[in-house]
């Protein structure tokens, strides 16, 4: 033979070797104590106090604890703290700490770890974003290892909420100091279900059941995290079997997807809201007009169309199931009070109001379809909105120079479902999300900053939310959705937040 | 010869100074033309407008562009390119644990594209009159104006999905672990002795590295092609023939060895082209290479990781170029002597 031909030959046969022999290591679905998932981000870093990006919390949840966690209705519920407290005066939040929780080196959870994470750490210097979250903790007494009395300067209504919400994870005090910062960015230490154990930046996390977990013992005990952004992606390795659960599926390929035997397709919706943030001035000055844009939207259409009609229509911002909703509150769909409305103002079909609308595309599900719906819709009643399409960078920018248009398409998270985290960011003229800025309502929403007391403080925040539909100061349009696709025999366990947390799930 | 190549190493490298200089420039300004805010978007819900200013200041965007330029430059001199602002890691650091995946992965992907491109362009140019020409010209047509990233999700669904063959994950199977030693993996399993890991990292990149070569390809055949029409009208080539030189000896030996000069060439400025395709292939194969850190950081609009790996291509394509040229010389005496 010759050379020639026996290198190509070579090659040719190692080639088809290599694609034809079966995967020299196991499946994932072989073994029923594992499960193999594809994530759609990276966490970017193991410190999780440094961020306070919502996709990105079930990752730190396998690997940390809070202080205080969320049931599956995302009711608030012990965690790190088996007691929690706040005083009238909103300025001290006592805390017992379990004595039966373990750092993933054996070493014991205790008060200075809870000190060390809100106070210390933003006093050594740390850039975490922790530190602007509790900008008003003065001290933190730990008079006993199971005990921590946060002292605040000012009072924070949310103080116990936020103990759940993001970035709030305890860190082992001995282990940061030890390695550092940046060494904890690339050492994860928790004291959660799992440890990690092996972790390659933008593609792969191995996490392993941790033994001396105080919760209950995780039935999957290996969980392998494939970091894969690309939502085809995702689809062909569920649809493949080499992985066992897919999140972010696009909604058309649940569809698909679920109709296979082997697979369970799910679209749910969770605390997230879609809205449109309307501006106080310029063609939306006119509270006809804006109440006019209300009216022209048809949201369970766009629920339908885009949604397979599990978006919740929404009247306020607060979906069903958290402590801000109102339910006996509706904005109609209704063209001919839109039309109405318009024509009070001298606006027609012949003779339309102009306006500008941002709306991203790729941010969230949907977006910009939403937003050319909308478009569509409005254009039916007299209003011409010219479409914008920004990057979520650019949003900020815009909104910071006060140069976003009239309406802006959005999508607001919020795991806790505090209405303080919807309506009051969202609304409170002051700060950076909120793009409203007239004080008629945000003067309201300010005011409820400094309500301490729960009852009043909810009320208060379905008050001021029923009123900024009312004035047109929002534009609630869907409680969000997610999607899971995984397999038939995976138990999963379906949070209203969103949360997939395999230390919850089995097989059956 | 060791002295001419010398001489052309160093030119080369005083010229790619001053245009790394203006890379460096080019990047940095466009960044900040930029409509966008990536302090406020990294916020959390609760900051304030003060926080988002604190933190501006802190990381001097307040300052005028030319002034934040010169600080930046200052410090990639001492060697440092600044901290992520999604990350909170130093810019270097990440850059030096991405960069390795993607080396290996460009060069694989030049490989294929060597391996398939040479043989088609022999392929094309043996069939020309012929009416598969045609067939195959389409073909390669095709396959040129298929850009990567959809070569990626078609090659996932062939050889992933319908024939379930392939992997298409990351850089091994999830129950396998190779401790990082050089950062390329391919190198990392043999000094780890792990042939079995090995053999399955060549597997995870077959499908990632086809899809970088895949648009390459058609180029390679149709200018290895034209070359050959060139040359093989050549006296030599006529020559060969008279001495009555098989045909296939002919092209192979004599018309071949010309014919590549213009086809090494393009390849290496395709290799520079591949290394930039890298960027979605591997977000779509969850490669952990420099692409897949880069699309990253435009998502975050973390600028201080787009200026470094922004320099980091430009290097790399400088790089190239400068091998090319070296290979060019060593392999065609007569440019030795015209230089």
């Amino acid at each position: 033979m010759r050379r020639r031909t026996l290198i190509a030959g070579l090659a040719v046969g190692t080639a088809a070797a290599l694609a034809v022999a079966p995967p020299l290591a196991p499946q994932a679905q072989a073994a029923k104590d594992s499960v193999v998932i594809a994530w759609q981000v990276d966490p970017q870093t193991w410190d999780p106090n440094k961020r306070t990006v919502p996709v990105r919390q079930s990752l730190y949840k396998m690997v940390y604890d809070q202080l205080l966690t969320q049931a599956p209705d995302i009711k608030l519920e012990a965690s790190l703290a088996t007691k929690w407290s706040q005083s009238a005066d909103g300025k001290t939040v006592t805390l017992d700490i379990r004595d039966n929780a373990y750092w993933h080196d054996g070493t014991k959870v205790t008060s200075a770890d809870v000190k060390y994470t809100f106070l210390e750490r933003g006093k050594a210097g740390h850039k975490i974003d922790l530190v602007r979250i509790w900008r008003n903790v003065a001290d933190i007494e730990t008079p006993t290892p199971t005990r921590a009395v946060i002292k605040l300067s000012k009072p924070m209504a949310t103080a116990i909420p936020w103990l759940a919400f993001l970035a709030n994870f305890v860190v082992p005090k001995h282990h940061v100091e030890k390695v550092g910062a940046d060494g904890f960015a690339d050492k994860p230490m928790g004291s959660g279900p799992y440890k990690v154990v092996d972790y390659q930046r933008n593609s792969r996390i191995v996490l392993e059941a941790f033994d001396k977990y105080w919760g209950p013992k995780p039935k999957i005990r290996k969980v392998t995290i494939l970091i894969m952004k690309d939502p085809s992606a995702r689809v062909a390795a569920v649809q493949s079997g080499r992985v066992d659960f897919a999140p972010d599926v696009p909604i058309r390929e649940v569809g698909r997807l679920d109709k296979m035997a082997a697979l369970s397709g799910r679209i749910f919706p969770i605390s997230r809201v879609i809205l449109l943030q309307i501006r106080s001035d310029k063609a939306f000055a006119d509270k006809n007009v804006r109440l006019a844009a209300h009216h022209a939207i048809n949201k369970k259409a766009i629920s339908q169309a885009l949604y397979a009609g599990k978006a919740v229509p929404l009247s306020i911002v607060a979906p069903p199931g958290t402590p801000g909703y109102v339910e006996d509150f509706e904005f109609p769909y209704d063209p001919a009070k839109s039309k109405a409305l318009l024509a009070k103002s001298g606006f027609s079909t012949d003779k339309p109001l102009k306006i500008g609308m941002a709306s991203f595309n790729g941010n969230f599900p949907g977006d910009y379809d939403i937003a050319r719906a909308i478009v569509s819709m409005w254009k039916k009643v007299g209003i011409e909105a010219n479409l914008q399409v920004i990057e979520y960078s650019k949003y900020f920018e815009l909104n910071r120079g006060n140069k976003l248009p009239e309406a802006t398409l959005y999508s607001w998270d919020n795991a806790v479902g505090d209405p303080e985290m919807f309506t009051g960011y969202l609304m409170h003229p002051k700060l950076p999300f909120s793009a409203w800025k007239d004080m008629d309502v945000g003067g309201r929403v300010m005011k409820l900053f400094g309500v301490v007391d729960y009852d009043k403080r909810i009320q208060g925040y379905k008050d001021v939310a029923v009123y900024a539909s009312k004035q047109g100061a929002v534009m609630p349009l869907l409680q969000s959705v997610i999607t899971w696709v995984h397999k038939s025999d995976l138990q999963v366990v379906q949070y209203n937040n969103g949360w997939a947390l395999p230390q919850t799930w089995s097989w059956k | 010869m060791s002295g001419e190549i010398l001489g052309i190493v160093l030119r080369r490298i005083a010229v790619a100074i001053p245009l790394m200089l203006l890379v460096s420039i080019l990047v940095f300004i466009v960044l900040r033309l930029i409509p966008a805010d990536p302090v406020a978007m990294s916020m959390p819900p609760n900051a304030t407008n003060e926080d988002i200013e604190a933190l501006r200041r802190e990381m001097g965007l307040h300052l005028p562009v030319m002034h934040q330029y010169a600080i930046w430059l200052g410090h990639i001199l001492e060697g440092d390119l600044g901290r992520s602002i999604a990350f909170g890691q130093p810019v270097f650091k990440l850059i030096g644990q991405s960069l390795p995946a993607t080396i290996e992965l460009a060069v694989l992907g030049a490989l294929f594209a060597t391996a398939i491109g040479l043989p088609g362009g022999i392929l094309l140019f043996r069939l020309r009159g012929r009416p598969s020409e045609q067939a195959v010209d389409v073909g390669s047509t095709l396959m040129m104006s298929i850009p990567e990233f959809l070569w990626a999700l078609f090659l996932i669904l062939v050889f992933g999905v319908a024939f379930n063959l392939l992997p298409f994950a990351g850089r091994l199977p999830p129950d396998m672990t190779i401790p990082r030693v050089t950062g390329f993996l391919l190198l990392d399993c043999l000094l780890t002795g792990d042939l079995t890991a090995f053999l399955e990292a060549i597997r995870h990149m077959l499908l990632p590295a086809l899809a970088l070569a895949l648009g390459t390809v058609p180029l390679i055949m149709r200018l290895l092609r034209s070359s050959l029409l060139d040359v093989i009208g050549e006296d030599y080539v006529t020559m060969a023939r008279l001495r009555g030189v098989p045909e296939r000896r002919v092209i192979n030996r004599h018309a071949l060895r010309n014919a590549l000069l213009p086809t090494l060439s393009l390849m290496g400025v395709q290799f520079g082209f591949l290394f930039g395709g890298t960027l979605l292939v591997e977000v779509i194969y969850s490669y952990p290479g420099l692409g897949n850190l880069m699309v990253e950081a435009v998502r975050n609009t973390d600028l201080p990781i787009i200026q470094g790996a922004a320099l980091v291509f430009a290097l790399a394509v400088l790089t190239i170029n400068l091998a090319v040229d070296v290979v060019y010389i060593v392999v065609n005496p007569k440019l030795r002597r015209a230089r």
